[in-house]
């Protein structure tokens, strides 16, 4: 019997986290055994689940899990998209559900959460305290934990940065069961090596991080959305270092192909401001004035107009700002249901328009539907691989033969483009196991290698998340 | 057809009120101002009106000079015209003073106005009682929680949202109909409008150029206090296993709640 399942090592973690807080059910285990990454293929359900509610606990689960060999793999509110927190490996899967803690500092701008925070339990903590945290990836349900690990971005991203960019401290368990202190409520440290960044964006490999110190921002006194649209996706993704040139810096600053925006408007019951044209530039602005707002939207909207924008739609109040947020944001759930795989690739901002034309090119050679938007701003591109094709309005479902025939090829040509641009195959969503077979596209050899030198250190036995970013 | 459209200008209906207790008023400090979201749909509705048939959008706001930045954004929708009603008095959620003043204005500016568009009702103070009163006062037909709108030569067709049905009016023109939610979806604004909005300038007329004497205008409604609704108190979690949080639950609902 593996170890994991033997009847004294589940005493001795009950011993640790308490009564009801190790799983061993293969019904309730079987939801621990995926993320968000939609084919069956991947899925692997744990031997237990484990739920602790202190740092105290998680180390002590690692040292015993570590002395016996037994692979851990910690998860947060598994939204993630490449299979980052999958028991590849079988083990223990460790849950940072209970770990709720939100503290935050106003003095030092700073707040202070446990891993188990969701982002919509942390931004209400942030907003009710008269602060605000700019990164925004999306699915709300994630978890503070796991968006420091996968360094996730959002497309807030443009102006603010991705989440690296506010973690100030963490609060990091190894796997021999040792508690790091890294950072703190500092703006500045040249004190050795920074092994807190080591731990952003590590997925689960290094150590688990069960607390962090996340920098948060004034509030914005004014936010505007605009809705851009054009006939043609170059004459929109074209306008975007134009907006640039200007000396503007938009919250958010998307491209969004119209096809899209209808099948969303339909899932949703909502409706977007304008169907014209092909893509949509969907631009979100901050400033601390009315005059400063109207001054950035006229330039945006005089800079998207010399190119050919078909008109200019603004939303100003809350309510219509929510409404195209809503519609842009839950494009992946309309998505969803015919959805195999959600690419993330980022290239340097100018290389979008060439990108995207070669993405169409090939949906044109395989003969699939590729449906492309993203961060125009940033230059992360969500390419969604699917199992159907949209004709009049409607999902029409690809037979699997079909669609599993195109998958392999259609991703190696639009990473090999992605790269040859100057790109890397994730921004945001990180490489977990979906990507891993692709990380050479990416990292040289000796990158990769040192890497594993690094992974030894921290995890000389490799219990940690075994089997993600490389072998 | 001669449409005014009456808007008034409130706090965002997400916005957190705060209310100042020795003066029974609202904060308005930190709040953002929009448009009452019905009476944006009487605005839509107006504007739809006028590209079908032809005419003219009047809007009109009763209020300070702040009332101005959401007569603006009417004309950014589309309107032809603005016109504000100078009132220096805050909120007195007095809705027959408010009547009488519209009332007066559509006797004096807009005699040959053919339909008048309201809200429903004004978020904030959630009277709905400015269109049916403006209404009776000008002796003329009104139609309210309106839901769908046509208009055909000087007769009109409304359908009204009522107690579990719903009731088609017909009535002729010149008429009062109070927009509800569902009657349209607004348009946004867009940038081009809202330059050419900002072209036009909004005439201001006070409460006196419309034949009204200080008793005219006089609130005949006192607000006695302002209070927040006491806090929502949390709810309750059920600890154990599910089959322990589940006889929990049960008896809860048996014994405390009552509904079972």
């Amino acid at each position: 019997m593996m170890t994991a399942r033997r009847p004294e090592f589940i005493d001795a973690l009950t011993g640790i986290v308490g009564a009801g807080q190790v799983l061993s059910d293969p019904d309730c285990l079987e939801a621990y055994g995926h993320d968000e990454f939609s084919l069956k293929d991947i899925r692997r359900s744990p031997d237990l689940a484990v739920r602790p509610r202190t740092a105290a606990e998680v180390a002590a689960v690692l040292k015993l899990a570590n002395e016996h060999g037994v692979p851990v793999t910690p998860r947060g509110g598994a939204t993630g998209l490449c299979g980052g927190c999958v028991p590849a490996a079988g083990g223990i899967v460790l849950s940072l559900e209970r770990m709720k803690g939100i503290v935050i500092d106003p003095a030092n701008q700073m707040a202070e959460a446990e891993a188990g925070v969701t982002l919509i339990e942390f931004e209400k903590a942030v907003d009710e305290a008269g602060f605000n945290f700019p990164p925004h990836p999306g699915e709300e349900s994630a978890m503070i934990g796991g968006m420091i690990v996968t360094n996730a971005g959002g497309s807030r991203a443009v102006k603010y940065g991705v989440i690296r960019n506010y973690v100030r401290g963490l609060e990091v368990v190894t796997a021999a069961g040792d508690i790091l202190n890294l950072g703190g409520k500092l703006i500045k440290s040249s004190t050795g090596y920074s092994l807190m960044h080591l731990f952003i964006g590590s997925e689960g490999t290094l150590g688990v991080v069960t607390k962090a110190v996340i920098q948060l921002r004034a509030k914005p006194a004014l936010t505007r959305s605009l809705v851009i649209p054009f006939e043609t996706l170059d004459a929109a993704v074209e306008t975007v270092p134009e907006i640039f040139r200007r000396d503007i810096v938009p919250l958010a600053l998307e491209f969004v192909p119209l096809d899209v925006i209808r099948l969303t408007e339909a899932h949703l019951q909502r409706t977007w401001p304008s169907h014209d044209g092909e893509t949509h530039l969907f631009v979100i602005l901050d400033a601390a004035s009315e005059d400063e707002m109207d001054r950035l939207s006229e330039s945006v909207a005089e800079a998207a107009l010399e190119r050919g924008a078909l008109d200019v739609f603004i939303a100003d109040t809350a309510a219509k700002q929510d409404n195209v947020l809503a519609i842009r944001s839950r494009m992946y759930e309309a998505l969803k249901a015919e959805t195999i795989e959600i690419l993330d690739v980022c290239v340097p901002r100018a290389e979008i328009p060439g990108h995207v034309k070669r993405v169409s090119e090939i949906a044109a050679k395989y003969g699939v539907w590729l449906p492309t938007f993203g961060h125009a701003g940033d230059g992360n591109v969500h390419t969604h691989l699917m199992k159907a094709r949209y004709e009049n309005g409607r999902f029409v479902p690809v037979p699997e033969a079909e669609w599993r025939a195109a998958l392999e090829p259609v991703r190696a040509e639009i990473y090999a483009d992605g790269m040859a641009r100057g790109g890397v195959i994730s921004g945001e969503h990180g490489i977990g196991l979906v990507k891993k077979p692709y990380l050479a596209m990416s990292l040289s050899p000796a990158q990769v290698e040192l890497m594993r030198g690094i992974k030894r250190v921290f995890d000389p036995r490799g219990i940690l998340n075994p089997g993600k970013i490389f072998d | 057809m001669n449409m005014i459209v009456f808007v008034k200008r409130v706090p965002d209906t997400e916005s957190r009120i705060r209310i100042q207790r020795e003066t029974s008023t609202v904060i308005e400090e930190g709040l953002n101002f929009v448009i009452s979201p019905n009476d944006e749909y009487a605005v839509e509705e107006g504007l739809r009106l006028r590209e079908a048939q032809g005419g003219k959008v009047t809007a009109v706001s009763l209020g300070g000079d702040e009332a101005l930045t959401i007569l603006r954004k009417c004309l950014a929708m589309g309107a032809d015209e603005a016109l504000l009603i100078k009132d220096d008095r805050k909120e007195t959620y007095d809705g027959l003073r408010v009547a009488r003043i519209l009332a007066a204005a559509v006797r004096t500016r807009f005699a040959d106005a053919d339909l008048l568009l309201f809200g429903r009702l004004s978020v904030g103070a959630d009277n709905a009682q400015v269109p049916a009163m403006t209404a009776e006062l000008l002796g003329w037909p009104q139609a309210t929680v309106v839901t769908r709108l046509a208009i055909e030569g000087r007769a009109g067709t409304a359908h009204r949202e009522i107690e579990g049905a719903v009731e088609k009016v017909v009535f002729t023109l010149p008429a009062v109909v109070a927009a509800q939610k569902g009657l349209n979806e607004p348009r946004y604004e867009t940038l081009k409008g809202i330059m050419a909005a900002k072209k036009k300038t909004i005439p201001a007329v006070a409460p006196a150029e419309l034949g009204l004497t200080a008793e005219d205008i006089a609130p005949r409604v006192e607000v006695l206090s302002l209070e927040t609704p006491p806090a929502k108190t949390g709810g309750r979690l059920l600890g154990g296993t599910p089959e322990e949080a589940a006889r929990e639950l049960v008896r809860l609902l048996r014994d405390e709640a009552k509904v079972v």
